[in-house]
Protein backbone atom coordinates (compact mmCIF):
# COMPACT_ATOMS: atom_id res chain seq x y z
CA UNK A 1 0.00 0.00 0.00
CA UNK A 2 1.19 3.48 -0.77
CA UNK A 3 2.34 5.78 1.97
CA UNK A 4 -0.34 8.45 2.07
CA UNK A 5 -3.40 6.16 1.93
CA UNK A 6 -1.74 4.08 4.62
CA UNK A 7 -1.25 7.12 6.84
CA UNK A 8 -4.85 8.17 6.23
CA UNK A 9 -6.09 4.69 7.09
CA UNK A 10 -4.08 4.70 10.33
CA UNK A 11 -5.36 8.17 11.24
CA UNK A 12 -8.98 7.16 10.65
CA UNK A 13 -8.44 3.99 12.70
CA UNK A 14 -6.92 5.84 15.66
CA UNK A 15 -9.55 8.60 15.68
CA UNK A 16 -12.34 6.03 15.42
CA UNK A 17 -10.88 3.69 18.06
CA UNK A 18 -10.01 6.32 20.65
CA UNK A 19 -13.22 8.25 19.89
CA UNK A 20 -15.37 5.24 20.73
CA UNK A 21 -13.27 4.69 23.87
CA UNK A 22 -13.87 8.28 25.00
CA UNK A 23 -17.57 7.94 24.24
CA UNK A 24 -17.86 4.69 26.19
CA UNK A 25 -16.03 5.88 29.32
CA UNK A 26 -18.06 9.10 29.46
CA UNK A 27 -21.47 7.68 28.54
CA UNK A 28 -21.39 4.14 29.90
CA UNK A 29 -20.81 2.74 33.36
CA UNK A 30 -20.28 -0.79 32.14
CA UNK A 31 -21.95 -3.34 29.90
CA UNK A 32 -23.71 -5.18 32.67
CA UNK A 33 -26.78 -2.90 32.85
CA UNK A 34 -29.95 -3.73 34.72
CA UNK A 35 -32.88 -1.65 33.49
CA UNK A 36 -36.06 -0.96 35.42
CA UNK A 37 -38.25 1.66 33.77
CA UNK A 38 -36.11 4.82 33.69
CA UNK A 39 -33.64 3.40 36.25
CA UNK A 40 -30.28 1.87 35.33
CA UNK A 41 -28.16 -0.22 37.68
CA UNK A 42 -24.73 -1.81 37.28
CA UNK A 43 -24.57 -4.53 39.94
CA UNK A 44 -21.32 -6.15 38.78
CA UNK A 45 -19.35 -2.89 38.57
CA UNK A 46 -19.06 -3.05 42.37
CA UNK A 47 -17.44 -6.50 42.33
CA UNK A 48 -14.24 -8.11 41.08
CA UNK A 49 -16.32 -9.32 38.13
CA UNK A 50 -16.60 -5.74 36.80
CA UNK A 51 -16.25 -5.70 33.00
CA UNK A 52 -13.45 -3.73 31.26
CA UNK A 53 -15.81 -0.86 30.39
CA UNK A 54 -16.91 -0.49 34.02
CA UNK A 55 -13.26 -0.55 35.17
CA UNK A 56 -12.27 2.04 32.56
CA UNK A 57 -15.19 4.34 33.42
CA UNK A 58 -14.41 4.16 37.15
CA UNK A 59 -10.70 4.84 36.60
CA UNK A 60 -11.45 7.87 34.44
CA UNK A 61 -14.11 9.43 36.68
CA UNK A 62 -12.28 8.76 39.95
CA UNK A 63 -15.39 7.31 41.51
CA UNK A 64 -15.33 4.51 44.07
CA UNK A 65 -18.33 2.41 43.02
CA UNK A 66 -20.59 0.98 45.69
CA UNK A 67 -19.42 -2.53 46.54
CA UNK A 68 -22.36 -4.85 45.84
CA UNK A 69 -22.27 -6.33 49.35
CA UNK A 70 -22.64 -2.76 50.66
CA UNK A 71 -25.34 -1.41 48.39
CA UNK A 72 -26.60 -0.91 44.87
CA UNK A 73 -26.86 2.30 42.86
CA UNK A 74 -29.60 3.07 40.35
CA UNK A 75 -29.44 6.19 38.17
CA UNK A 76 -32.26 7.85 36.26
CA UNK A 77 -31.91 10.74 33.83
CA UNK A 78 -35.34 10.46 32.24
CA UNK A 79 -38.94 10.00 33.35
CA UNK A 80 -41.09 6.94 32.57
CA UNK A 81 -41.82 8.21 29.06
CA UNK A 82 -38.14 8.76 28.22
CA UNK A 83 -38.21 12.57 28.50
CA UNK A 84 -35.11 14.03 30.22
CA UNK A 85 -35.83 15.09 33.82
CA UNK A 86 -36.28 18.87 33.71
CA UNK A 87 -35.63 20.78 36.93
CA UNK A 88 -38.10 23.49 35.92
CA UNK A 89 -40.96 20.95 36.03
CA UNK A 90 -42.44 19.27 39.04
CA UNK A 91 -41.12 15.73 38.92
CA UNK A 92 -42.71 13.08 41.11
CA UNK A 93 -41.08 9.83 42.12
CA UNK A 94 -43.92 7.57 43.16
CA UNK A 95 -44.10 3.96 44.16
CA UNK A 96 -42.75 1.23 46.36
CA UNK A 97 -39.07 0.63 46.99
CA UNK A 98 -37.43 -2.80 47.20
CA UNK A 99 -36.57 -4.26 50.58
CA UNK A 100 -33.41 -2.68 51.94
CA UNK A 101 -32.00 -1.74 55.32
CA UNK A 102 -31.97 1.86 54.18
CA UNK A 103 -32.16 3.85 50.98
CA UNK A 104 -31.11 7.32 49.88
CA UNK A 105 -32.31 9.44 46.96
CA UNK A 106 -29.98 12.17 45.64
CA UNK A 107 -30.62 14.86 43.02
CA UNK A 108 -27.70 15.94 40.84
CA UNK A 109 -27.13 18.05 37.76
CA UNK A 110 -26.00 16.52 34.45
CA UNK A 111 -22.37 16.40 35.59
CA UNK A 112 -23.19 14.66 38.86
CA UNK A 113 -22.86 17.72 41.13
CA UNK A 114 -25.40 18.42 43.85
CA UNK A 115 -27.92 21.23 43.34
CA UNK A 116 -26.87 24.18 45.54
CA UNK A 117 -29.55 25.34 47.98
CA UNK A 118 -29.62 27.21 51.28
CA UNK A 119 -30.85 24.25 53.31
CA UNK A 120 -28.01 22.04 51.94
CA UNK A 121 -30.72 19.57 51.03
CA UNK A 122 -29.20 17.35 48.36
CA UNK A 123 -31.23 14.23 48.93
CA UNK A 124 -33.67 12.25 50.99
CA UNK A 125 -33.08 9.18 53.15
CA UNK A 126 -35.41 6.40 54.24
CA UNK A 127 -35.23 7.78 57.79
CA UNK A 128 -36.52 11.21 56.76
CA UNK A 129 -39.11 10.20 54.15
CA UNK A 130 -42.83 10.48 54.74
CA UNK A 131 -44.91 7.61 53.39
CA UNK A 132 -48.51 7.71 52.23
CA UNK A 133 -51.24 5.71 53.98
CA UNK A 134 -50.86 2.86 51.47
CA UNK A 135 -47.14 2.65 52.20
CA UNK A 136 -46.10 4.25 48.92
CA UNK A 137 -43.47 6.89 48.57
CA UNK A 138 -44.20 10.21 46.82
CA UNK A 139 -41.17 12.47 46.37
CA UNK A 140 -41.47 15.79 44.55
CA UNK A 141 -38.54 17.41 42.78
CA UNK A 142 -39.44 21.04 42.15
CA UNK A 143 -37.74 24.43 41.94
CA UNK A 144 -39.88 25.78 44.81
CA UNK A 145 -40.74 24.25 48.19
CA UNK A 146 -43.56 21.69 48.27
CA UNK A 147 -45.27 20.04 51.22
CA UNK A 148 -44.17 16.47 51.99
CA UNK A 149 -41.01 14.94 50.50
CA UNK A 150 -39.57 17.86 48.56
CA UNK A 151 -36.14 18.07 46.92
CA UNK A 152 -34.97 21.34 45.34
CA UNK A 153 -33.98 21.30 41.66
CA UNK A 154 -32.59 24.82 41.35
CA UNK A 155 -34.61 25.05 38.09
CA UNK A 156 -31.76 23.25 36.25
CA UNK A 157 -32.55 22.13 32.73
CA UNK A 158 -31.41 18.54 33.12
CA UNK A 159 -31.22 16.46 36.26
CA UNK A 160 -30.02 13.02 37.30
CA UNK A 161 -31.46 11.11 40.23
CA UNK A 162 -29.49 8.50 42.17
CA UNK A 163 -31.27 5.85 44.22
CA UNK A 164 -29.01 3.83 46.52
CA UNK A 165 -30.27 0.73 48.28
CA UNK A 166 -28.07 -0.41 51.15
CA UNK A 167 -27.87 -3.92 52.51
CA UNK A 168 -30.53 -5.00 50.06
CA UNK A 169 -31.17 -8.74 49.90
CA UNK A 170 -31.04 -9.08 46.11
CA UNK A 171 -29.51 -11.90 44.26
CA UNK A 172 -28.06 -10.92 40.91
CA UNK A 173 -26.91 -14.38 40.07
CA UNK A 174 -30.03 -14.89 37.97
CA UNK A 175 -30.46 -11.33 36.75
CA UNK A 176 -32.22 -8.52 38.57
CA UNK A 177 -35.69 -9.12 37.20
CA UNK A 178 -37.31 -9.25 40.64
CA UNK A 179 -35.63 -6.16 41.98
CA UNK A 180 -36.32 -4.32 38.76
CA UNK A 181 -40.07 -4.56 38.88
CA UNK A 182 -40.43 -2.67 42.14
CA UNK A 183 -38.51 0.54 41.49
CA UNK A 184 -40.68 3.69 41.66
CA UNK A 185 -42.12 5.55 38.67
CA UNK A 186 -40.87 8.97 37.59
CA UNK A 187 -43.57 11.31 36.27
CA UNK A 188 -43.15 14.93 35.21
CA UNK A 189 -45.96 17.43 35.74
CA UNK A 190 -46.51 21.16 35.42
CA UNK A 191 -43.69 21.93 33.03
CA UNK A 192 -43.43 25.64 32.23
CA UNK B 1 -15.70 -6.61 -25.89
CA UNK B 2 -16.24 -9.40 -23.50
CA UNK B 3 -19.17 -9.92 -21.16
CA UNK B 4 -16.89 -9.06 -18.24
CA UNK B 5 -16.18 -5.61 -19.64
CA UNK B 6 -19.84 -4.67 -19.79
CA UNK B 7 -20.09 -5.12 -16.01
CA UNK B 8 -16.93 -3.21 -15.22
CA UNK B 9 -17.30 0.48 -14.72
CA UNK B 10 -14.17 2.25 -15.83
CA UNK B 11 -13.65 5.38 -13.86
CA UNK B 12 -10.98 7.72 -15.18
CA UNK B 13 -8.28 8.58 -12.67
CA UNK B 14 -8.93 12.05 -11.30
CA UNK B 15 -6.01 13.80 -12.94
CA UNK B 16 -7.66 17.11 -12.13
CA UNK B 17 -6.78 16.48 -8.47
CA UNK B 18 -3.17 15.90 -9.41
CA UNK B 19 -3.01 19.09 -11.40
CA UNK B 20 -4.62 21.18 -8.68
CA UNK B 21 -2.58 19.91 -5.76
CA UNK B 22 0.66 19.35 -7.59
CA UNK B 23 3.86 17.98 -6.08
CA UNK B 24 4.24 14.82 -4.03
CA UNK B 25 0.88 15.07 -2.23
CA UNK B 26 -1.01 15.48 -5.48
CA UNK B 27 0.77 12.54 -7.06
CA UNK B 28 -0.02 10.36 -4.06
CA UNK B 29 -3.68 11.36 -4.04
CA UNK B 30 -4.00 10.82 -7.77
CA UNK B 31 -2.78 7.24 -7.42
CA UNK B 32 -5.85 6.36 -5.36
CA UNK B 33 -8.92 5.63 -7.35
CA UNK B 34 -11.31 7.48 -5.07
CA UNK B 35 -14.49 6.85 -7.06
CA UNK B 36 -13.99 3.12 -7.36
CA UNK B 37 -15.51 1.55 -4.19
CA UNK B 38 -13.46 -1.62 -4.44
CA UNK B 39 -10.35 0.47 -4.06
CA UNK B 40 -11.64 1.85 -0.77
CA UNK B 41 -12.85 -1.48 0.55
CA UNK B 42 -9.45 -2.67 1.70
CA UNK B 43 -8.43 0.59 3.45
CA UNK B 44 -11.89 0.81 5.07
CA UNK B 45 -11.70 -2.76 6.35
CA UNK B 46 -8.17 -2.16 7.63
CA UNK B 47 -9.26 1.05 9.36
CA UNK B 48 -12.13 -0.76 11.08
CA UNK B 49 -9.95 -3.62 12.31
CA UNK B 50 -7.25 -1.23 13.56
CA UNK B 51 -9.91 1.00 15.17
CA UNK B 52 -11.24 -2.04 17.00
CA UNK B 53 -7.75 -2.91 18.23
CA UNK B 54 -7.09 0.71 19.34
CA UNK B 55 -10.45 0.73 21.16
CA UNK B 56 -9.87 -2.54 23.02
CA UNK B 57 -6.28 -1.69 23.96
CA UNK B 58 -7.22 1.79 25.23
CA UNK B 59 -10.17 0.47 27.27
CA UNK B 60 -8.00 -2.24 28.87
CA UNK B 61 -5.15 0.21 29.52
CA UNK B 62 -7.39 2.90 31.01
CA UNK B 63 -7.34 1.66 34.66
CA UNK B 64 -3.52 1.55 34.66
CA UNK B 65 -3.06 4.85 32.83
CA UNK B 66 -5.82 7.04 34.35
CA UNK B 67 -4.06 9.80 36.27
CA UNK B 68 -7.05 11.23 38.10
CA UNK B 69 -8.49 8.05 39.58
CA UNK B 70 -9.73 7.73 43.15
CA UNK B 71 -6.32 6.65 44.51
CA UNK B 72 -4.58 9.68 42.97
CA UNK B 73 -7.28 12.07 44.22
CA UNK B 74 -7.11 10.67 47.74
CA UNK B 75 -3.29 10.64 47.79
CA UNK B 76 -3.43 14.42 47.84
CA UNK B 77 -5.15 14.50 51.23
CA UNK B 78 -4.26 11.23 52.97
CA UNK B 79 -0.90 9.65 53.71
CA UNK B 80 -0.09 5.95 53.45
CA UNK B 81 -1.57 3.57 56.07
CA UNK B 82 -3.45 6.37 57.80
CA UNK B 83 -7.21 6.83 58.26
CA UNK B 84 -8.67 10.24 57.56
CA UNK B 85 -12.21 11.65 57.43
CA UNK B 86 -13.23 13.07 54.07
CA UNK B 87 -14.77 16.55 53.95
CA UNK B 88 -18.51 16.49 53.26
CA UNK B 89 -19.22 16.76 49.52
CA UNK B 90 -20.77 20.07 48.47
CA UNK B 91 -22.09 21.24 45.05
CA UNK B 92 -18.77 22.95 44.25
CA UNK B 93 -16.30 20.67 45.92
CA UNK B 94 -16.08 16.91 46.24
CA UNK B 95 -12.93 14.81 46.66
CA UNK B 96 -14.56 11.92 44.79
CA UNK B 97 -17.47 12.05 42.35
CA UNK B 98 -20.81 10.37 43.10
CA UNK B 99 -20.55 10.37 46.88
CA UNK B 100 -23.74 9.82 48.86
CA UNK B 101 -24.45 13.02 50.85
CA UNK B 102 -26.24 10.99 53.54
CA UNK B 103 -22.97 9.40 54.64
CA UNK B 104 -19.80 10.42 56.45
CA UNK B 105 -16.76 8.80 54.83
CA UNK B 106 -13.25 8.07 56.00
CA UNK B 107 -10.49 6.62 53.84
CA UNK B 108 -7.21 4.82 54.39
CA UNK B 109 -4.71 4.31 51.57
CA UNK B 110 -2.84 1.12 52.29
CA UNK B 111 0.49 -0.23 51.21
CA UNK B 112 1.08 -3.90 52.04
CA UNK B 113 4.69 -4.06 50.81
CA UNK B 114 6.15 -4.03 54.33
CA UNK B 115 3.48 -5.34 56.63
CA UNK B 116 -0.21 -6.35 56.65
CA UNK B 117 -2.82 -3.75 57.57
CA UNK B 118 -5.05 -3.83 60.63
CA UNK B 119 -8.39 -2.04 60.22
CA UNK B 120 -10.50 -1.25 63.26
CA UNK B 121 -13.83 0.53 62.88
CA UNK B 122 -16.23 0.98 65.79
CA UNK B 123 -19.76 0.77 64.38
CA UNK B 124 -21.84 3.92 64.81
CA UNK B 125 -25.47 3.74 65.93
CA UNK B 126 -26.42 3.66 62.24
CA UNK B 127 -25.43 1.72 59.14
CA UNK B 128 -21.64 1.50 58.99
CA UNK B 129 -19.68 -0.29 56.28
CA UNK B 130 -16.09 -0.93 55.28
CA UNK B 131 -15.28 -1.44 51.58
CA UNK B 132 -11.96 -2.35 49.99
CA UNK B 133 -10.71 -1.21 46.57
CA UNK B 134 -7.52 -1.81 44.62
CA UNK B 135 -5.45 1.22 43.58
CA UNK B 136 -7.27 1.03 40.22
CA UNK B 137 -10.64 1.46 41.93
CA UNK B 138 -11.82 -2.15 41.67
CA UNK B 139 -14.06 -3.13 44.60
CA UNK B 140 -13.03 -6.49 46.05
CA UNK B 141 -14.61 -6.77 49.48
CA UNK B 142 -17.15 -5.08 51.72
CA UNK B 143 -18.55 -5.70 55.15
CA UNK B 144 -21.28 -3.92 57.11
CA UNK B 145 -21.81 -3.62 60.84
CA UNK B 146 -24.68 -6.10 60.65
CA UNK B 147 -22.30 -8.81 59.53
CA UNK B 148 -19.47 -7.84 61.87
CA UNK B 149 -20.96 -6.61 65.14
CA UNK B 150 -20.04 -3.65 67.33
CA UNK B 151 -16.46 -3.30 66.23
CA UNK B 152 -15.39 -4.20 62.70
CA UNK B 153 -11.86 -5.64 62.92
CA UNK B 154 -10.07 -6.90 59.85
CA UNK B 155 -6.58 -7.93 58.77
CA UNK B 156 -5.73 -7.07 55.20
CA UNK B 157 -2.87 -9.01 53.62
CA UNK B 158 -1.34 -9.77 50.27
CA UNK B 159 -1.17 -13.35 49.07
CA UNK B 160 2.33 -14.02 50.52
CA UNK B 161 1.49 -12.63 53.95
CA UNK B 162 -1.69 -14.69 54.09
CA UNK B 163 0.16 -17.85 53.07
CA UNK B 164 2.73 -17.19 55.81
CA UNK B 165 0.08 -17.14 58.56
CA UNK B 166 0.76 -19.90 61.11
CA UNK B 167 -1.81 -22.63 60.85
CA UNK B 168 -2.27 -22.60 64.58
CA UNK B 169 -5.76 -23.41 65.73
CA UNK B 170 -5.63 -20.98 68.62
CA UNK B 171 -4.86 -18.08 66.33
CA UNK B 172 -7.48 -18.96 63.76
CA UNK B 173 -9.98 -19.38 66.55
CA UNK B 174 -9.22 -15.87 67.82
CA UNK B 175 -11.84 -14.41 65.53
CA UNK B 176 -9.42 -12.84 63.11
CA UNK B 177 -11.07 -11.89 59.88
CA UNK B 178 -8.34 -12.04 57.23
CA UNK B 179 -8.90 -10.53 53.81
CA UNK B 180 -6.58 -11.01 50.89
CA UNK B 181 -5.90 -7.96 48.74
CA UNK B 182 -5.32 -8.59 45.01
CA UNK B 183 -3.04 -5.52 44.87
CA UNK B 184 -0.20 -4.24 47.07
CA UNK B 185 -1.77 -0.79 47.29
CA UNK B 186 -5.39 0.19 47.59
CA UNK B 187 -8.13 2.05 49.40
CA UNK B 188 -10.18 1.23 52.49
CA UNK B 189 -13.41 3.24 52.48
CA UNK B 190 -15.35 3.50 55.76
CA UNK B 191 -18.85 4.95 55.55
CA UNK B 192 -21.38 5.73 58.24
CA UNK B 193 -24.96 6.71 57.52
CA UNK B 194 -26.35 10.00 58.86
CA UNK B 195 -30.14 9.61 59.07
CA UNK B 196 -30.77 13.33 59.48
CA UNK B 197 -28.64 16.42 59.11
CA UNK B 198 -28.59 17.22 62.84
CA UNK B 199 -26.61 14.01 63.48
CA UNK B 200 -23.65 14.86 61.25
CA UNK B 201 -21.33 16.06 64.00
CA UNK B 202 -22.13 13.11 66.27
CA UNK B 203 -21.47 10.53 63.55
CA UNK B 204 -18.33 12.40 62.47
CA UNK B 205 -16.89 12.18 66.00
CA UNK B 206 -17.75 8.48 66.22
CA UNK B 207 -16.02 7.76 62.93
CA UNK B 208 -12.88 9.59 64.07
CA UNK B 209 -12.16 6.52 66.20
CA UNK B 210 -11.68 4.37 63.08
CA UNK B 211 -8.04 3.40 62.52
CA UNK B 212 -5.85 1.56 60.08
CA UNK B 213 -2.31 0.63 61.06
CA UNK B 214 0.52 -1.22 59.44
CA UNK B 215 1.38 -4.08 61.83
CA UNK B 216 1.84 -7.82 62.04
Amino acid sequence: MRLLPLALTLLVAIVLGLGTTLFMVTHSRGLDVVEAGPWRGWPRSGTVKADPYARAAVARSGELPLELADGLLFLAATDDTGQPIDGRCETRIIGVLPQARLWTLTVMDEDGRFIPNDAERYGLTSAEALYKADGKLDVRLAPRARPGNWLPTGARGRLKVALRLYDAPFSFASGAGDAATVLPHIVQEACP
Amino acid sequence: MSLFDTFTVRVPRPRAVKRRLGGWFGRQMARVNWLWPAGLLLPAAMALVLAGIAHIVSILAMPALAENNAFARLSEIVGSNDMKLLPDPTPNDAVLPMQDPAFISAVCLYDLNDKPLKVRVPATANYTSVSFYTDEGLAFYALSDQAAGKVIELDLMNADQKAALPEDEEITAADRLVIESPSEEGIVLVRAHVPDRGMREVVRRQLEAATCTSAN
